[in-house]
This record gives structure tokens, sequence and C-alpha cells, in this order.
């Protein structure tokens, strides 16, 4: 089920929102009432793998409660491993063995071995590695001591499988949400109510009317990847730098507003990020909550930045490479997240020498046309295509013939992207925006949500449901 | 000292008030806020279902009060064959690649009289429809049939349009009604624009169709800028088509995929099985493509070419029919500036092409 459907906004969510405030004076019940909600939704896109979210969820709820309650350090290990492993297996059998399969082949043939493994089909667990990353933040905080583990099973499979973040995050944490629920909101207050519908029609606008609106524009721009100039290859970096941008941020808008709906604060996970003066900046602005997780869990432990240059540069890329691998299995993904823990990592040794430009806008603009490149990669099909479009972003296939240009960036598209360009660089986020309700800007937010609403015909899912 | 604490403490009191006062204001504004934004975003979604339902763009509720902004052209031709005085010998179908045939063309070459029931975006239940409604007209007669399709054959889904007039409606069994779908689709941004299009021509022009047609269904006027196929700019249109082409790139397996669709080949058996039944043997040709569009296609191996010569030549087990294949217009000696885009010929190719088929028939239109 999508958030930009029609079954969503006019069946689910009123369904879920009048069980949960009905029910607001029996916690147990609200609880158990969310969880089966969350869980039904989650299994409108599959039933089967239901049982795998299930089944992740208990296994960290036992390891959490029996990590804290142990006091023999081998037996904490041993649990904790018994977690992770759970986890990172799911994640490994679902989302990367077919890869390996297919990359083993590769070299095989490649040796003229031939391809000696079957290849692997594995239809991929809708937001697979939002709830496992989720799950193991849990239970290594627990291991660390840093937050206590519930005795609510409710909770934790509340925590877990929330709709509003259970298939493209935002990546919460126990510690955000473990008060808010052992304190449910216990009914709906106008405040919340009109943060929430402001976060969702802001979310709704943003991928529905901006996001699916390039979203054509960029398919056959990337389509015709080998017929690219110069001006089509920018189009094509830059339409799917926006359009990524507006389909994820529009998605962590309409999460937090959902969360609002249901009386929970989400944390943010978009902070203008085409606004960050270097590419380390960047990282603190774009998916905010992934980039704290891996920070947090992986860049930290293995020395971070207090190692001296060279392992600090070595932390980065190894962390940007498992970033990059987490967003999907392929190459292409893989390239991408050793581009960024190269890019951050020179950014680091620069830092350090002082070579960094002085001038603001010389440093935002460097910093979003190297964004802009990698997304190239990101978005690509494959490393050739990628290649065929950073190579007509150099000039290397010289400009485009009018009418292929007139075809693949048609005037409309062009002010489009113009526009949004000046929007990302110069208007607040939703964040920033100090909501002062009046009637008004209900109706201008009404209008527009309906009026978004009315380009569902054919919803296009999130980008990050693949993920 | 006692003095200035009662002070304090009414200061309190009033301080205390006041924040209560402010709370409540903006409590009050918020559920203003709240209101206003769901009586406005469902009033908005009322007034768009209601406008797209009273006008009726693509003729989904059958309201009927204004013309529809798909071509009404099913039943102006349904009408034309209710008026005709003698049954043709010859009845051309399918979509507006065919509509540009005329049949007093045919009539020179082949010596029968002909009409043509080509109608834009028609597939198998419009020609279906045709075949039946014109036997029904002319029963004891043996017809002739030219039927203009693509690859990708035929499609089971009924428009609207042709559903909603009575004459067609006796044919298809399964008739699609007014539902959750319909809805959706009368909220959508698209059906908006179609019904402005109708409002706004009703209010500031007539409501009558640009689109004429002679009692022999062919079109009145040889220009084609005023049909919905046609292109600003050939050029344009053909690299458009072509970005398409390379965006689409499918499998062989993807196309017989679609093929293997449940219900999609109900019209056209159903078709095909009348027609062998009263000894009739229609012509089936593939449309024409501009030339570099199908040496694209042809670049990617054209499988939905592939799949639709397997579907034609599995069908072939059942029925008889002809193929002639137009696709490729060296064939037929059509020239390049002769489309009025990447897909559609005009009059003076469709001449070449309609001389080519008669050629190629097998002698059944003779």
């Amino acid at each position: 089920m999508l958030f930009n459907s029609y079954v969503f906004l006019f069946a689910f969510l009123p369904a879920v929102l009048a069980g949960w405030w009905g029910l607001s004076r029996w916690k147990p019940l609200r609880l158990a009432f969310l969880s089966g909600a969350s869980w039904f939704f989650y299994a409108w896109w599959d039933w089967r793998y239901l049982p795998v979210l299930i089944g992740a969820t208990s296994v960290d709820f036992l390891a959490g409660r029996w990590i804290a309650a142990s006091t023999s350090e081998p037996r904490r290990r041993l649990l904790l491993a018994t977690s992770l492993a759970t986890n990172v297996g799911i994640l490994a059998y679902f989302k990367y063995a077919g890869f390996f399969f297919d990359s083993l082949n590769g070299i095989g043939r490649a040796l003229g071995l031939g391809a000696g493994l079957p290849p692997l089909r594995i239809l991929l667990p809708i937001g697979i590695s939002f709830y496992t990353f989720n799950s193991m933040s849990y239970t290594i905080d627990i291991f660390r001591r840093r937050v206590e583990p519930t005795r609510n099973v409710l909770e934790y499979t509340t925590f877990v499988g929330l709709f509003p973040h259970l298939i493209a995050g935002p990546i919460v944490r126990f510690t955000d949400l473990s008060e808010q629920l052992k304190r449910l909101t216990p009914r709906l207050t106008s405040e919340t109510a009109s943060r929430g519908m402001f976060f969702l029609s802001c979310g709704l606008v943003k991928k529905l009317l901006i996001a699916d609106q390039l979203n054509p524009y960029v398919a056959r721009l990337y389509s015709d990847h080998g017929h690219l100039g110069l001006l089509s290859g920018w189009a094509a970096a830059v339409g799917y730098s926006l359009q990524l941008y507006f389909d994820f941020s529009g998605y962590s808008d309409m999460a937090v507003g959902l969360a609002c709906l249901l009386g929970f604060r989400f944390p943010q996970n978009f902070n203008s990020p085409f606004k960050a003066v270097n590419i380390s900046d960047f990282w603190r602005r774009w998916h905010m909550s992934l980039s704290s997780w891996f920070r947090d869990y992986l860049f930290i432990p293995l020395g971070g930045s207090q190692r001296g240059g060279k392992r600090t540069v070595l932390n980065l890329v190894v962390t940007m490479f498992l970033a990059g691998l987490w967003h999907g299995a392929a190459w292409t993904f893989v390239v991408w997240g050793l581009v960024h823990g190269l890019f951050l990592g020179s950014h680091a040794v620069l830092r350090r020498a002082g070579w960094t430009p002085s001038s603001a806008a010389l440093n935002r603009a460097l910093t979003f046309l190297l964004v802009c490149a990698a997304f190239v990669i990101f978005r690509a099909p494959s490393l050739s295509v990628a290649g065929d479009v950073l190579s007509s972003m150099l000039g290397l296939h010289g400009l485009d013939a009018s009418a292929q240009l007139h075809a693949l960036v048609p005037l409309k598209f062009a002010l489009l992207a113009a526009a949004l360009l000046v929007f990302v660089n110069v208007a607040p986020n939703t964040w920033q925006i100090r909501l002062k309700p009046r009637a008004w800007q209900g109706m201008a937010a009404g209008v527009a949500a309906a009026i978004a609403v009315m380009t569902i015909a054919q919803p296009h899912p999130f980008i990050y449901f693949q993920f | 000292m006692k003095s200035s604490q009662v002070i304090a403490e009414g200061g309190g009191a009033l301080g205390s008030s006041a924040s209560a006062k402010a709370e409540e204001t903006a409590q009050a504004s918020q559920r203003r806020f709240v209101g206003g934004f769901l009586g406005s975003f469902l009033a908005v979604l009322a007034a768009v279902l209601a406008f797209n339902v009273v006008v009726d763009p693509l003729a989904l509720a059958g309201t009927g009060l204004v013309p529809t902004a798909v071509e009404p052209d099913r039943s102006i031709k349904l009408d034309l064959i209710q008026h005709l005085e003698h049954g043709p010998q010859i009845l051309i179908l399918g979509d507006s690649r065919g509509r540009q045939a005329q049949p007093s063309q045919l009539e020179r070459l082949t010596g029968h009289t002909a009409f043509n029931a080509a109608v834009t975006g028609g597939s198998a239940p419009e020609a279906y429809v045709f075949v039946r409604f014109t036997a029904d007209r002319f029963p004891h007669q043996k017809r002739r049939y030219i039927w203009f399709t693509d690859e990708g054959l035929a499609s089971g889904i009924v428009q609207p349009q042709l559903a909603q007039d009575p004459r067609a409606r006796r044919y298809l069994p399964d008739v699609p009604r007014f539902g959750l779908g319909d809805v959706k689709t009368y909220l959508s941004t698209d059906a908006t624009k179609d019904s402005w299009r109708v409002f706004e021509k009703c209010m500031l022009a007539s409501c009558h169709t640009k689109i004429n047609y002679n009692a022999d269904g062919s079109l009145t006027r040889q220009s084609l800028r005023f049909l919905p196929e046609h292109a600003k700019s050939l050029r344009r249109s053909i690299a458009a088509r072509l970005a398409g082409v390379r965006a689409n790139r499918g499998t062989l397996r993807q196309a017989r995929q679609d093929l293997s669709l449940p219900g999609r080949f109900a019209y056209l058996d159903r078709m095909l099985a009348f027609m062998n039944q009263r000894g009739e043997v229609p012509v089936i040709v593939l449309n024409p493509l501009y030339p570099s569009v199908l040496a694209a296609e042809e670049k990617n191996g054209f499988p939905t070419h592939r799949a639709t010569m397997e579907k034609l030549a599995q069908l072939h087990k059942r029925f008889r029919f002809v193929v002639v294949n137009c696709e490729d217009m060296r064939k037929w000696h059509g020239t390049k500036r002769d489309w009025s885009n990447a897909s559609h010929v005009n009059r003076a190719n469709m001449r070449r092409e309609l001389r080519y088929i008669v050629a190629r028939s097998d002698g059944v239109l003779h």
C-alpha cells in the first residue's frame, strides 16, 4: 500500500486514526491495534513476507531483554551477535544473495570458467533495509547500556512496525520513541493535528506535484543515455537529483505528518541538503537518520576521525562503501558509495590542509555539482549507462542536436527544473516553517493536498521503497 | 512587603490567565486550521468529481449533457451505417490509421462498395460491434473486411464511449458500469482537463465535433490539421517517438506475456468466428511505422512484432484470414513526407498502401 494511493488516504488512514484515537483509554489494546494495522499495511504488498518482519522483531525483542538481564560479557556478546546475525542474515539472503551469485558468475565467465552457480531471483521484501536497521540499533544500544529494553512486547512491535516509517524510514531509534510509547498521547490535540496535516500536505505536494512530474522526463533521458549531449546530460543529472530529493523528502514529510496524526514525533530526515557547503555538510542534511546510523554504529566504532588522517579517510571510504551497498545490491550503488567515500575523504584531507575555498557560494555550487554527478551513478541501471551520462556531462559527446534537445528536454521540464533549483536554494524546508495556524492556511494546505491527490490516477512508488 | 507580595501574586494570576487565554486562542486557530484543511480538501475533491460527472468527458457516467472529450466517432459511424440504403460490400475496420482509407478508392480498385468504420483508438471490441451491427442491419449479405491494427494486435478493453451507445451495448456482454474505478478516474487531473476542454469549447464555441464524415464513413476534409493525430512538427514527433522506443525496450518474453493477458483476444476471437461462420475471410493489416522508428524497433529485435506474428500463427490454426504486413513502407512505395506523425500516414500514402493491400489480399477483396 502506498501513501500516495486512494486506498491508503481514503480507507486505511481514516480507519486507523479512528481506531487509534477511539481506543485511547486502553493502552495495550491501542498498541495491539496499531501493530496489527501496521502489519496489515505491510502484508497488503505481499503477506508472505510478514513472517520475516515478525520473526526479526521477535528475535530482537528477546535478544534485547536477555542482553540487559545478563551480567556475563561473553553471553552478552553472543546474544548481540545472534541478533545482528539474524538481521544481517535476512538482509544477506533477501537482498544480496542474488547479487553475490551473479557477481561470482561474472568473475567465473571473465576467467573462462563459465557460470557455475544457478541465478538466484529472490523478491526483495519491501522495507527490509529499514526495519532491520531499526531493530539492530535497539540491540546495539542495549548492549552499550544506552537504552533500557522495553518489557512490553507491544511497545516493541509498534516501534519496529509503525507503518509511517516501516517501509522507507526515517530510521527511528528506540530512544526516539521509547518515552512516547510508554506515555501515549491520550487525545489528538488541534496542535498535533494541524502539524500532521501540514507535513502530510507538504509531502503529498512534493511527491505528487513535483517528483512524479519530473519522473517521465528523467526516465526518458536515462533511457536515451547513448544519445545525450552536454545539455541533456546535465539535465539528466540535475533532473534526477531534484526528483530524488522531492520524492524522498516528500515521503519523509508524509511519514512525519502521519506519525503526528498518531501522536508521535519523528526525527528530521532532511535539512535542505542542496544548501550544503561541503560534502560532509551534505551528509549531515541528506537522509539524516541513515547517515547518523552509519556514523554511530560503524564510522565511530571504526575509530572515526580520531586516529589520524589516513585512518579517517579509510574509515570514511569503508563507511560509505557499506552505505552504498545498503541502498541496493548492484555495482552502481557500490561505486556511488565509494565515490562519496572518496569525496568525504578528500574533503577531510583538504580541510586539514586549509585548501578548501573560502567562498560559501562557490563551496555550495561545487558540492551541488559533485552530488548531482554522483547521483548519476545512483540512478543509472548499469555502470556503462552511468559512464555514458557522465561523459556527455563532460562534453565528450558534443552538444545536443536541436530536435533531440527539444524531444529530451522540453521547455516545460527545463522551466520546472530551473524553478526547483531556485526553490531548493532559497526556500526554507518543511521543518523551518514556523506554523502559526490560521484558517486560510489550512484551506490552502487542503487545496494543495487535494490537487496533489488528483494526480494519483497512476501512483508511482517512492524511489526509496526499492531499498 | 505585604502589599508588594499581593501585587506579585496578582501579577502572577494575571500572567497565568493571559497565558491561558493565549493558549486558548492558539488552540482555536489550530482548530480552524484543521477545519479549513479538511473542509477545503473534501470540498475540492467533491467539486471536481461533481464537475467531471456532469460534463462526463470520457462517457463513463452516461450523463450525456454535453459531447464527450473523446471523439464520438463510434456513435457517428453507427448512425451512418444505420442510414445507409445498401449494405457495404467491404467494411473498413480498425483505429485512426485506418480512418484515412477512402471507400471510393477501394471501389475503384475492387469494384465493390465500401464503408469506413475505423475509429480513433478502435480495437477488437469496436471492430466486433461494427461487424455485428452491419450484419444485423443488412442481413443475408456476405461482406469483405479490412482491419487496420498494429503490433499488439487487439485489446479486450471496451472503451466507455462505445459501451455508452445502446446500439453497441447489445453486442457487449461485459459492459463496464460506473464504479469506484471510475470515481478514481473522475478525480484525476487528466479527466478534469478533459472536462474543462469540453466545457470551454461548449461555452466559447459550439458543442459540435470538428471532425466530420461523409456518408461512406470517410473524412470530409483532405487536411489533417484538425485530426488529433496530426503533429505540428513531423520531425519532433519522430524524435519523441524514437525516444519512447528507446525508453521502452521490451523483451520477447514481456511481449508474449502482454499478448497472453486473459480476455485480451475475447472480442477478436468472437469476431473472427462470426466472420468465418458466414464464410467471410477478413484481411488483417499491420499498420506502417515511420522508417526510422521501424529501424529503431528492429534494432531492439522488435519483440512486440515477433510476439504478434506468433499470435497470428496461433490464430491461423483456428480461423481463416489474410495478413498484409504494411509496417515497412518500402513494400508499398510510401514516401517519407506523406506522414502526419511517426505512426500515421496521410491520405497520399494511404492510397499507395491500399493499392498494396488489395494486391496482396489473396483475392479475398475481389
